[in-house]
């Protein structure tokens, strides 16, 4: 068993799409009604279909009142990390400390390039995302004195004015698939959220990943438990039980609370675009699941 | 002197209080501020843009003006067409502050390149600043997002002159006395650029106190602040005053005080000045058709008109089923406006005229090459006018779905179509064979009156009292007599429904036609029952689809009046609910449609599915000249009418037949054989516009009744474009 010590959130991932405008935020609304914890919107700048997620989550976060919202994740290679620390305590503030910041390195490297974003390599973007974490935790930083100055490789600050800080302490969640990218997560981040679908071995993926975020946390002198592990879902339900996911709520809480309690995930975030899956999600797997996970941590 | 704007007022938010933005945003919007603007400031400011977004959400009506960098202009681009997209097209981009005028300009033209969605192919642009390789146009924002540039120095007004929507400038930055050499310079470079002046807005954000006494300029009481503001609008053309104020009085007394007293000064000052509405700028002018006076648009229209160079036009240019490229698209909000587009449209007797309602027309075109349209799809209203006779009233434009949806909850219906994207206007005048049709009848026969413009521009009430000619024609010619601007409706009562679907083995066409229409014809009028074929492949099996509603909420009512219809054939699959009939109808998506082409449909109306009828459509689908074939029971309620009682005259029919293929040869050289079996055609699903269809439609004395008619209220023949009427010749003296 792993255990790292949260309380269990439920959350969407709903397509950003742009066409009908409202629908992307009439699902959040709806997922916030049925009782999800979270809402998050994958951000892809370069592709016309979607809305602009930033604008989208400002929104969305004006539309809403309780239901926690992130990025799933931001691409950092097409926003600046300044930028982004400004905005993302901006919305944190204006939501009354909802927003939590998931940040990825960046993958789509020639529909980057074509929107006027740099190309880097895989290596190059996960140190570039190492840096734009340390620029963004600087810029909240407004207890400390005098402008905030990075010399980075990608980034560089020049004594920029510090601030807003954030409502809450905004957690930077990474979407890390990679050794390298999993270190970093856990050296920096405070969450982790990958797709169980791009798990080539499914679950039985996770052990491993989490050793390597593990490690990276006690590189950096952290506890493993600083670094919140999410997950993304996609299933189906359906009246008689299937393979994995693909069943009835039951078997859904059954199976995530196995995941769970086995690799130590605290964050189930459903990808659906209708009303009715997220609805049952919430209604049934999310209570069935905290209800045999805490069975199962309490053994 | 001016530049035809509409004074404006706008407020800026300060960025500092998370908590008051939304609110005072509100306020602003409650005092009937045109505008909030917000703008970056570095350190514990909010973000510009995050907060306009969120202002967004907590407002309804006022616009936005989000004053923003642009570090990466392409993601810049695609968050404005979102915030326009969702503050339902309420963005004003403001950009400048802080940036230099070449890379500026740059970023502007990447900026409404990759807006113009439009435009087809991926924008490419290599500038000294910014580079964009290939990046695909869109999204299309609600409404053209003006680009604000805030400029106070030449090279800055320069680029404003040349590419601007608006110039933005800080009174204090510039004095007063210096707007009019800046003028001066912006309209000079506009004209160079072959733009006209006008298409540039000046805004000038100002502060100043408000006090007892005069003590300076914008120091004093409220007149005196009306004395030192009408200059600049009079004189200097400034057409938005924006107001920056920490506290939430000057916004009040501002809004209270100034505002209305300088519209009033204003406006006795301009009265002898050229209004009317703002100048599109010179790249969207550029696309306008030839043969359209697109300056003589009625200025309450001007604002929603679209044109081909507009974002909007990719939305509105085609319908469901058919590509179009109207050069102008009218979108009227009310009867007055009707007549007002209905007036502009006459004054050019050369361009086609469409009228749209849903743009699911498929006899009434409703869009077309070059020509006018008339969209109605802002008259949406749905209202109960009186609970205890279930008497509504429906806008044109509303869709059936939503009409259903709205109904529900008094526990009423109107049978429609089949499809809950259809618009009220086009199907409520012509028929309307819905999924009550057995046990209602047509959707027009619980029409009770209508209120329509006519030819002339004339408002006309149409009932079994008033006009009851024009009422009698309006129910299945309606297109050919006037736009409908409102229909009042009997509703009944419709609870739940049974709904059945089911996929049946269509091998045996001719049979399965045969046993589905004798099924049909002695199932009880509670069920009304479609089928529909697609064309036959060979090696693949054939199949059909029908689908039925029962007019009951139990069960066993429900499964024994579908299981005859079922058993038509060999069933695939199957799926049978009690369900409520608004959820059968609301089975379309968004309205918006990007058809290209255009349809080939053929109609019918016929007594019996004999048997050499069903052989003639199994020889059809066989023949692969239909892709789309469809029978929908009618008769039962439909037949209690009596035919002369509406224009719509096939009461005799138990069937309507109608076929969609992809060349109008192959469908007629099929269709002609089959047209001896028919009583009579439905002119809804008919692309035919040979005269012989005219006769089919109506019967001799009913089309004589309407072609007398069409001389009394047509006689010019401006509605022509859905399944023409011509008007009977006048007699001489």
């Amino acid at each position: 068993m792993t255990d790292y010590g949260h309380d269990l959130l439920f959350g969407a991932f709903i397509t950003p799409a742009a066409r009908p405008p409202t629908h992307a935020v009439e699902l959040a609304v709806a997922a916030e009604r049925a009782g999800l914890d979270l809402v998050t919107f994958q951000d892809h700048p370069y592709q016309p279909a979607f809305l602009d997620t930033w604008t989208l989550l400002s929104y969305v976060a004006a539309r809403t009142e309780r239901v926690r919202l992130s990025g799933n994740v931001i691409n950092l290679p097409l926003r600046h990390p300044a930028v982004l620390a400004r905005a993302a305590a901006s919305l944190d503030l204006l939501s009354g400390g909802r927003f939590e910041l998931g940040l990825g390195a960046g993958g789509f490297w020639d529909a980057i390039e074509a929107m006027g974003g740099r190309r880097l390599t895989p290596g190059q973007s996960v140190e570039a995302l190492g840096e734009a974490i340390g620029i963004i935790r600087e810029l909240w930083d407004t207890e400390k004195r005098g402008g905030a100055r990075f010399d980075g490789e990608y980034y560089s600050l020049k004594g920029a004015k510090r601030g807003p800080a954030p409502a809450h302490g905004i957690g930077i969640w990474v979407g890390a698939y990679g050794p390298r990218m999993l270190r970093l997560t856990g050296r920096m981040a405070d969450g982790w959220v990958p797709s169980l679908p791009y798990l080539s071995g499914g679950p039985a993926n996770l052990a491993e990943m989490n050793r390597r975020i593990d490690e990276g946390a006690a590189s950096a002198g952290r506890d493993p438990s600083a670094v919140r592990r999410l997950l993304n879902i996609s299933g189906q339900f359906q009246p008689s039980r299937g393979s994995l996911l693909v069943g009835p709520p039951r078997q859904w809480a059954e199976e995530l609370a196995e995941i769970s309690l086995e690799h130590g995930v605290s964050g189930f975030i459903l990808m659906a675009d209708d009303a009715a899956p997220i609805e049952l999600f919430a209604s049934e797997v999310a209570p069935a699941t905290r209800e045999l996970v805490a069975a199962g941590r309490a053994r | 002197m001016g530049y035809g704007h509409r004074l404006e007022f706008g407020i800026t938010i300060p960025p500092v209080l998370p908590e008051g933005a939304a609110a005072f945003a509100r306020r602003a919007e409650e005092l009937g501020y045109d505008v909030v603007t917000f703008r970056d400031a570095p350190g514990r400011s909010l973000d510009a843009w995050t907060l306009a977004s969120w202002v967004a959400g907590r407002t309804d009506r006022v616009r936005v003006g989000a004053h923003v960098p642009c570090a990466t202009p392409a993601v810049l681009a695609r968050a404005a067409a979102s915030l326009d997209l969702l503050s339902g097209g309420r963005l004003e981009l403001g950009l400048g502050a802080g940036e230099e005028a070449a890379a500026l300009g740059e970023a502007i033209d990447i900026i409404r390149g990759l807006l113009d969605a439009g435009e087809r192919g991926p924008l490419r642009f290599e500038g000294e600043h910014y580079r964009v390789r290939g990046a695909r146009r869109g999204p299309a924002p609600e409404r053209y997002v003006p680009v604000h540039v805030e400029a106070h120095d030449p090279p800055m007004l320069r680029l404003a002159g040349r590419k601007a929507d608006g110039w933005v400038a800080t009174l204090g930055r510039i004095k007063a006395g210096g707007i009019r050499a800046a003028n001066g310079l912006l309209d000079e470079t506009a004209r160079e650029a072959g733009r006209d002046p006008r298409e540039i807005r000046r805004l000038l954000n100002i502060s100043g106190r408000f006090s007892g006494e005069r003590g300076g300029f914008l120091d004093g009481p409220p007149g005196a602040w009306v004395e030192d503001l009408l200059p600049l609008v009079i004189e200097e053309g400034v057409g938005t005053l924006v107001l920056a104020t920490d506290g939430a009085e000057g916004m009040e007394r501002f809004a209270r005080e100034v505002v209305p007293a300088l519209r009033e000064a204003a406006g006795r000052e301009l009265a002898g000045a050229p209004s009317g509405p703002a100048v599109r700028p010179a790249w969207v002018r550029a696309r306008r058709q030839p043969g359209i006076d697109y300056g003589r648009i009625p200025a309450s229209l001007g604002e929603n008109a679209v044109e081909p160079g507009d974002p909007a036009y990719a939305r509105v240019r085609s319908t469901y089923l058919r590509g179009g490229a109207p050069g102008l698209v009218l979108r009227a909000g009310s009867p007055e406006q009707v007549a007002e587009a209905l007036a502009f449209a006459r004054s050019h007797p050369e361009v086609p005229l469409g009228i749209r309602s849903g743009g699911h027309g498929i006899s009434g075109r409703s869009t077309n090459r070059g020509g006018i349209v008339i969209d109605l799809s802002k008259m949406d209203g749905i209202e109960v006018l009186d609970e205890a006779s279930r008497r509504v009233r429906l806008g044109p434009g509303a869709r059936w779905m939503d009409v259903a949806a709205a109904l529900a909850p008094y526990g009423w219906g109107l049978s429609s179509g089949d499809y809950g994207g259809v618009g009220v206007g086009g199907l409520a005048t012509a028929g309307g064979i819905g999924w009550l049709a057995r046990k209602r009848g047509l959707t027009i026969d619980r029409l009770r009156a209508v209120e329509m413009v006519l030819a002339d521009g004339s408002v006309v009430r149409a009932g079994g009292e008033e006009n009851p000619d024009l009422f009698w024609a309006v129910r299945g010619a309606g297109a050919n007599f006037g736009i409908v601007t409102s229909f009042e409706f009997e509703a009944y009562e419709v609870g739940e429904v049974g709904w059945g679907q089911f996929l049946v083995d269509a091998s045996d066409t001719a049979g399965l036609l045969r046993r589905w229409g004798a099924a049909v014809e002695v199932a009880p009028r509670d069920l009304t029952s479609f089928i529909i074929l697609g064309a036959q492949r060979p090696g693949r099996p054939a199949v059909a689809q029908v689908f039925a509603v029962v007019d009951s909420d139990r069960p066993e009512v429900v499964a024994g009046q579908l299981e005859p219809v079922a058993r038509a054939a060999p069933v695939y699959d199957q799926s049978a609910v009690i369900t409520p009939y608004a959820s059968v109808m609301a089975n379309a998506q968004g309205s918006y449609h990007e058809a290209r082409g255009e349809p080939v449909a053929r109609s019918g109306l016929i007594r019996h599915i004999t048997p050499r009828f069903a052989a003639a459509a199994e020889m059809l689908l066989r023949s692969g000249a239909a892709y789309f074939f469809q029978i929908r029971s009618v008769g039962g309620a439909v037949s209690d009418v009596a035919p002369e009682a509406t224009a719509y005259a096939g009461r005799s029919a138990n069937f309507h037949v109608a076929a969609f293929g992809a060349s109008p040869e192959r469908l007629d050289a099929a269709w002609d054989a089959m047209r001896t079996h028919f009583e009579g055609t439905y002119l809804s699903f008919e692309t035919d516009r040979r005269p012989e269809r005219l006769r089919e439609a109506f019967p001799p004395g009913v089309l004589e009744r309407l072609r007398e008619l069409k001389g009394r209220y047509d006689p010019e023949n401006v509605f022509r474009d859905n399944f023409n009427i011509p008007p009977a010749e006048r007699r001489q003296g």
